[in-house]
C-alpha cells in the first residue's frame, strides 16, 4: 500500500508540474501586452512600463517561468492586481465554503444514488422491468436538465413560493445554522444532476455484477437477498462507481462556479468570475492551478480507495 | 484424520432415521422454460428421476441440453427470465416446489451444496476466503465465529489445501485454479448437505488437477455419506467417477441406467452414436470417428414426436409423430426409444457402421490452385529439397517484468525454455502439456504473433492458424464470405472474383453449403464456426496449419466432425499440423508425432501411437493416467497414480529437473543435475535420468 502511494505520488508531482508549466504558458499566450491588458486604459507611456516592471514581464521568458515556479513552490501566489489583496488569503476564506458545498452535494449524491441505482438494478436482475424503467427514465430525464434551470426553478418554488429556504446571501462559519440554510439550495440543485448520472451508473455496475459467477454461489450457500446484493454485488460494483465519483467531483467543481455565481455564494467559484470579470490575471492564473491541484488530489485519493476496496490492484 | 467427526461426517437427528428407505431425491415431471423475447425455451422439458442416499448420478448431455438449467432448478436458482414452471422436487420427502425464498434459502448450501464450473469467477474477488467461507456456516450451523472459522480451517485441510489456517486470509485471485475448485468443495461440503450439486467442477481444470479434484469429490461423498449429482460432458469422467448415469437430450432425460449398463449396453440411439463419438486414449485406435449428423433442436418450436428423430439413423413414421417415453429396460436401465435395442436392434447394426464414415466431404475432385500472384504459398518444389516444412531450432520465449520503482528488480518468466522440433510434410504434430506449460506461446513464436528471445524457426512455405474460440475469433459485423476472403485481401491477392470464387471452394472444402457465405458468425453454431475457422486458414495455401485448441470449446458430437474434417484435410492436402491440445485423447487420434511439454520445455517426443502405448517420461505417464477411460471397467481395475502438487510458477522453476517438485520417482539426482533431452529406443527422445 505505501509503496503504491509513493507511485501514485511521484506521479501526482509530475502532473502539478505539467500544470504548473502549462498555466503559465497559457497566459502568455494571450495575444497582446498583459500589462496593458490588465491595466485597461488607466495606464500608459512610462508608467504602463514601470508596472510591467512591477509586474516582473520585462525579463526574459524563462527567468519569469523560474521565477514563477519557485513562488509556487513557495506557495507564493502574490496579490490581486485589483485589490492588492493577498492571493492566497482569499483563495483560503472562499476554499472552505466552496469544498463544503461540494463535500455536501457528493454525500447527498452518494447517500441517495446507491440506494436507488442497487434497488433498480436488483428489480432489473429479478425481472421486475417497470418500476427499473421509471427509476432508470426518471434519472434519465433529471440528468438532461442543466443546473442554471433547476437552480432557477427550485428558488422559484423553495424560497419564493414556499419561503423555506433563502434564496440568496452571504455565508460565514459563525452562524452554522444559517449557514447551512444558505448552501442547502445550491447543494440540492448540484447534488439533482449528480444523483442522476451515478444512479444510472450504479445500476449498471451492480446489475452486470448481479450475473457473475460468484453471486450466483452466495446465492447458492442460502445467502439472502440483503447479503448478495450488498455484501458481493455492491461491493464489487463499487469499483467502477468509485471511479465516477472521483471524475464527478471535479464535474461538481465546474457545477459550482455557476451555482455560486446564480446564489451568490463567496466560494472559490465567485472568485473566479470575479477575477475573471475584472480581468485579473494572477488571480485567474492561481484559481486555474488550485483547481487543478484539486483535480489531480481527488484522482489520487479515487486511486487510495481503489486499492483499498480491490486487493487486485497492482501497480 | 482427527477433525473428520467435526468437519464431515453426518450427525443427523435419529428421528429421521424412519425415512432411510425413501429415495433421498425424487423429482417428478420437472418444467423450466425461459421466457425470452424470442420465444419460450422449454429448457427442462418433463424431466423425472430418483437419487438414493450417497449416490453419484452423472447427468450427461451436449450444450442447451438443458442440464445445468434442471440443475439449478433443484434448488431454484433460475436466473430470469427463467422460471420453474411445473414439477415436483422431494428431498427427503419434503417438497421443495413451492416454498418460499426464505425456507428454500434455509436449505441451499446446508441440505444442497453445490460446485460450479469455473472456479476461477465463482469466489468473490473482492473478498477474503474466509469470509465467503464462515458466514454460511455460522448462518446454517448456527456456530459462533471462531467455532465457524475452525471448522471452515477443517475443511480446507481435508480438502487438501495446505496451510489452511493462513491460506483461510487470502483473497481467491491469490490462488491458483485448481486450489479455488478446493475451496469451492470445501464451502460446497461446509455445512454437511445431504446432497451436493456439482456443475461440470473440472472442465476448467488441467487433466492432473483435474484427475486430483475428481479423487477429491469422491473421496467426500463416500466419507460424508452426501449423494451427488455431477453433470458433464466428459465421458470418461462419467466412467471414472458415477454409480447411474442419466443422458439428457433437448430438455428431457433419454436413458438412464447405471454406469456399466449405460456402457457396456446403450439402449438409446443418442447414447450409443455418442459413445462412439469420442477418441480414446488407450485401447486401439479408431479409424475413423463416428460423427452425429445434424445439431439439436431448437428449444423455441414445439417438438412433436421424438426429439432426436431428425439425427437419429433409426427414426421411422412412428418417430414424427408419437414421442416416446422413458420405458423401463432390462435391469435398472430405461431409454425413451421405441426400438428395444436403439441402433442395436436387428437390421440396424450396419447403420453405424455406415455412420461412422462420417460425411467424408464428396467434393474428390481435387485442389485446385489458383495461380496467386505475389503469393507467399509458392513453395519450391524441387525433389532435392527435404520435407521438412518446419525447423525450430532452440527457441527459447521469456518475459521479463520491470518494475516501475528503480530499486526493485524485474521478474523474469522463461515461458519456452530452449526447444527444438522439425515437422514433415504432410505430418502432424501434438504439442500437449498443462495450461502454463508453453504450448500457446511457442504457437505465437511460430505464428510471428511474439518475437522470440532467441532461437530460430525455419519455414519452408507460409503458416497459419485455426483458433480456440469459436465464439470470439470472428469479427461478429463481417459476412462470413468477408471472414474467409480476408487473408487474401490484406495480402491482395487475386481479384475480387477470383477471391470469390476461392472463397467458394474453400467453403465447400470445409463441408459448409455456399448458402452460409452471406450469414454472420452468430447464424452459426459452433462446429460450423470452426469449420468456418479452418477454411480462413486455408484461404493463403499455407503449408501448417498451427490448431491451437481447436475443438475445447465444442461439444462431443461436435468435436467429432472438426477432428475427421482436420484428418480429411491434411491426406488431401498434404497439410502439415501443428495441433496444440491438452485434450490427450483428440491429439492421439490427429497426430503422427507428439511433443510433451512441461513448463516451456520437451520432456518426451516421438511417434504418437508408441508414447500413448508405452509413454517413457513418468510426465507423461501421468498425464495419460489421468484422463479418465470412457469404459468404467478399465477405470474400474484402473489404479491411478496422481501427481502430487501443481504446476511450479515458471518464474521461479525447481532446480535440476524441472518436473522433479512433482515427480514420484524422484531421486536426489534430479534436484541436482537437469536431464538432457536424450534419444531412448529407435525413435524418440525422453528427458529423465530414469530412462535410458
Amino acid at each position: 500500500m505505501l509503496s503504491y502511494a509513493m507511485k501514485r505520488i511521484m506521479q501526482l508531482i509530475v502532473t502539478m508540474f505539467g500544470v504548473v508549466t502549462l498555466v503559465f504558458f497559457a497566459i502568455r499566450m494571450i495575444p497582446g501586452d498583459p500589462a496593458a491588458a490588465m491595466a485597461g486604459d488607466n495606464l500608459s507611456g512610462a508608467a504602463l512600463e514601470e508596472f510591467r516592471r512591477k509586474l516582473g514581464l520585462d525579463a526574459p521568458l524563462w527567468e519569469q517561468y523560474a521565477d514563477y515556479l519557485l513562488s509556487v513552490i513557495r506557495f507564493d501566489f502574490g496579490s490581486t492586481i485589483t485589490t492588492s489583496l493577498p492571493i492566497a488569503g482569499l483563495m483560503l476564506k472562499a476554499l472552505p465554503i466552496t469544498l463544503m458545498v461540494a463535500g455536501f452535494t457528493m454525500l447527498l449524491a452518494v447517500l441517495i444514488a446507491i440506494p436507488l441505482g442497487t434497488v433498480a438494478a436488483f428489480l432489473a436482475n429479478k425481472g421486475k422491468k417497470k418500476l427499473d424503467n421509471a427509476i432508470t427514465w426518471t434519472a434519465m430525464i433529471v440528468d438532461l436538465m442543466p443546473a442554471f434551470w433547476t437552480a432557477l426553478l427550485l428558488m422559484l418554488f423553495l424560497s419564493l413560493n414556499l419561503k423555506l429556504l433563502p434564496a440568496s446571501g452571504a455565508v460565514s462559519f459563525e452562524d452554522p445554522s444559517l449557514m447551512l440554510k444558505r448552501i442547502a439550495l445550491p447543494v440540492v440543485v448540484l447534488a439533482v444532476s449528480q444523483v442522476a448520472t451515478l444512479a444510472r451508473i450504479t445500476r449498471t455496475a451492480v446489475l452486470e455484477v448481479l450475473n457473475e459467477d460468484y453471486v450466483r454461489t452466495a446465492r447458492s450457500m442460502g445467502m439472502s437477498e440483503m447479503v448478495v446484493v450488498f455484501r458481493h454485488a455492491l461491493k464489487n460494483a463499487m469499483l467502477p462507481i468509485i471511479t465516477i465519483v472521483g471524475l464527478s467531483f471535479g464535474n461538481l467543481l465546474n457545477g459550482t462556479v455557476i451555482v455560486e455565481f446564480i446564489f451568490s455564494i463567496p466560494g472559490i467559484g465567485t472568485l473566479l468570475v470575479y477575477g475573471i470579470n475584472s480581468r485579473d490575471y494572477p488571480l485567474v492564473q492561481n484559481v486555474i492551478l488550485f483547481y487543478a491541484f484539486v483535480f489531480v488530489a481527488i484522482n489520487f485519493i479515487t486511486d487510495m480507495v481503489y486499492k483499498k476496496v480491490d486487493p487486485r490492484v497492482q501497480f | 484424520m482427527e477433525n473428520g467427526a467435526t468437519a464431515g461426517t453426518i450427525n443427523r437427528p435419529a428421528g429421521k432415521q424412519a425415512s432411510l428407505t425413501q429415495p433421498l431425491l425424487q423429482v417428478q415431471d420437472l418444467h423450466t422454460h425461459f421466457f425470452t423475447e424470442s420465444g419460450t425455451v422449454k429448457a427442462v422439458n418433463g424431466v423425472s428421476f430418483e437419487l438414493q442416499r450417497g449416490e453419484r448420478l452423472a447427468v450427461v448431455g451436449e450444450s442447451g441440453s438443458g442440464k445445468s438449467a434442471m440443475a439449478m432448478s433443484l434448488i431454484q436458482l433460475i436466473a430470469y427470465p427463467g422460471k420453474l414452471v411445473s414439477g415436483s422436487i422431494r428431498l427427503d420427502g419434503k417438497e421443495l416446489v413451492g416454498l418460499g425464498e426464505p425456507e428454500l434459502n434455509k436449505l441451499r448450501g446446508s441440505a444442497i451444496g453445490t460446485v460450479f464450473q469455473d472456479p476461477m469467477s465463482s469466489l468473490d474477488p473482492v473478498m477474503r476466503v474466509e469470509d465467503q467461507m464462515i458466514q454460511p456456516i455460522r448462518m446454517h450451523l448456527k456456530l459462533g465465529q471462531k467455532e465457524a472459522r475452525k471448522h471452515a480451517v477443517d475443511l480446507l485441510t481435508r480438502v487438501g489445501i495446505p496451510d489452511a489456517d493462513n491460506r483461510i486470509s487470502a483473497y481467491p485471485f491469490e490462488m491458483s485454479g485448481g486450489m479455488r475448485q478446493r475451496v469451492m468443495i470445501a464451502m460446497a461440503l461446509s455445512c454437511r448437505p445431504k446432497l451436493i450439486l456439482a456443475d461440470e467442477p473440472t472442465t476448467a481444470l488441467d487433466v492432473t488437477i483435474q484427475a486430483q479434484i475428481v479423487e477429491l469429490l469422491k473421496t467426500m461423498t463416500e466419507t460424508t455419506g452426501s449423494a451427488m449429482m455431477f453433470i458433464t460432458h466428459d465421458l470418461g469422467l462419467v466412467a471414472r467417477f458415477a454409480q447411474k448415469v442419466a443422458v439428457m437430450y433437448a430438455g428431457k432425460i433419454v436413458e438412464s441406467g447405471t454406469v456399466g449398463e449405460i456402457f457396456s449396453s446403450p439402449k438409446h440411439p443418442y447414447t450409443q452414436s455418442l459413445l462412439k463419438t469420442i477418441p480414446s486414449v488407450s485401447g486401439e485406435k479408431r479409424r475413423r470417428l463416428l460423427q452425429i449428423q445434424g445439431l439439436p433442436p431448437d428449444m423455441k418450436l414445439h417438438i412433436t414426436g421424438c426429439s432426436y428423430k431428425e439425427r437419429c439413423p433409426a427414426a421411422s413414421e412412428r418417430c414424427y409423430t408419437d414421442a416416446p417415453e422413458l420405458m423401463p429396460r432390462e435391469g435398472g436401465q430405461s431409454a425413451a426409444c421405441w426400438l428395444k435395442n436403439g441402433l442395436m436392434t436387428e437390421g440396424y447394426e450396419s447403420i453405424t457402421t455406415l455412420l461412422s464414415q462420417g460425411e467424408k466431404p464428396e467434393a474428390k475432385e481435387g485442389w485446385n490452385r489458383i495461380p496467386l500472384n505475389g503469393s507467399v504459398s509458392e513453395q519450391p518444389d524441387s525433389p532435392g529439397d527435404d520435407n521438412v516444412v518446419l525447423r525450430i531450432t532452440d527457441l527459447h520465449k521469456h518475459f521479463k517484468k520491470a518494475s516501475l520503482l528503480p530499486w526493485k528488480k524485474g521478474a523474469e518468466i522463461r515461458a519456452v525454455g530452449g526447444i527444438s522440433l522439425k515437422l514433415q510434410r504432410g505430418e502432424t504434430m501434438g504439442i500437449v502439456g498443462e495450461s502454463g506449460c508453453g504450448k500457446s506461446t511457442t504457437a505465437r513464436m511460430l505464428l510471428g504473433l511474439d518475437e522470440p528471445t532467441s532461437g530460430r524457426i525455419e519455414i519452408n512455405g507460409s503458416i497459419q492458424i485455426v483458433f480456440q474460440d469459436p465464439y470470439s475469433s470472428f469479427n461478429p459485423k463481417m459476412k462470413i464470405s468477408d471472414i474467409i476472403a480476408e487473408p487474401l485481401h490484406v495480402r491482395k491477392i487475386g481479384t475480387k472474383e477470383e477471391r470469390l470464387r476461392r472463397v467458394r471452394e474453400l467453403i465447400k472444402k470445409v463441408g459448409l453449403d455456399l448458402s452460409y457465405l452471406s450469414r454472420y458468425p452468430s447464424q452459426l453454431s459452433g462446429g460450423q464456426r470452426q469449420r468456418v475457422g479452418v477454411a480462413r486458414a486455408l484461404a493463403l495455401d499455407p503449408s501448417i496449419v498451427v490448431a491451437d485448441e481447436p475443438t475445447s470449446a465444442l461439444d462431443v458430437s461436435v468435436r467429432a466432425q472438426i477432428i475427421n474434417l482436420l484428418c480429411d484435410l491434411k491426406e488431401e492436402m498434404g497439410l502439415s499440423f501443428v495441433f496444440i491440445s491438452h485434450d490427450l485423447s483428440t491429439v492421439r487420434y490427429i497426430s503422427d508425432t507428439i511433443a510433451v511439454m512441461y513448463l516451456g520445455e520437451i520432456v518426451e517426443y516421438g511417434p504418437a501411437e508408441e508414447i500413448f502405448v508405452h509413454p517413457a517420461h513418468p510426465y507423461t505417464k501421468a498425464l495419460l493416467a489421468a484422463v479418465p477411460v470412457p469404459d468404467p471397467m478399465i477405470e474400474g481395475e484402473r489404479t491411478i497414480e496422481q501427481l502430487r502438487g501443481e504446476l511450479p510458477s515458471p518464474a521461479n522453476p525447481p532446480a535440476g529437473c524441472a518436473f522433479s517438485s512433482r515427480c514420484p520417482h524422484v531421486t536426489a539426482k534430479c534436484t541436482e543435475r537437469k536431464p538432457p533431452l536424450r534419444g531412448y529406443l529407435e525413435r524418440r527422445e525422453v528427458a529423465c535420468h530414469a530412462v535410458s
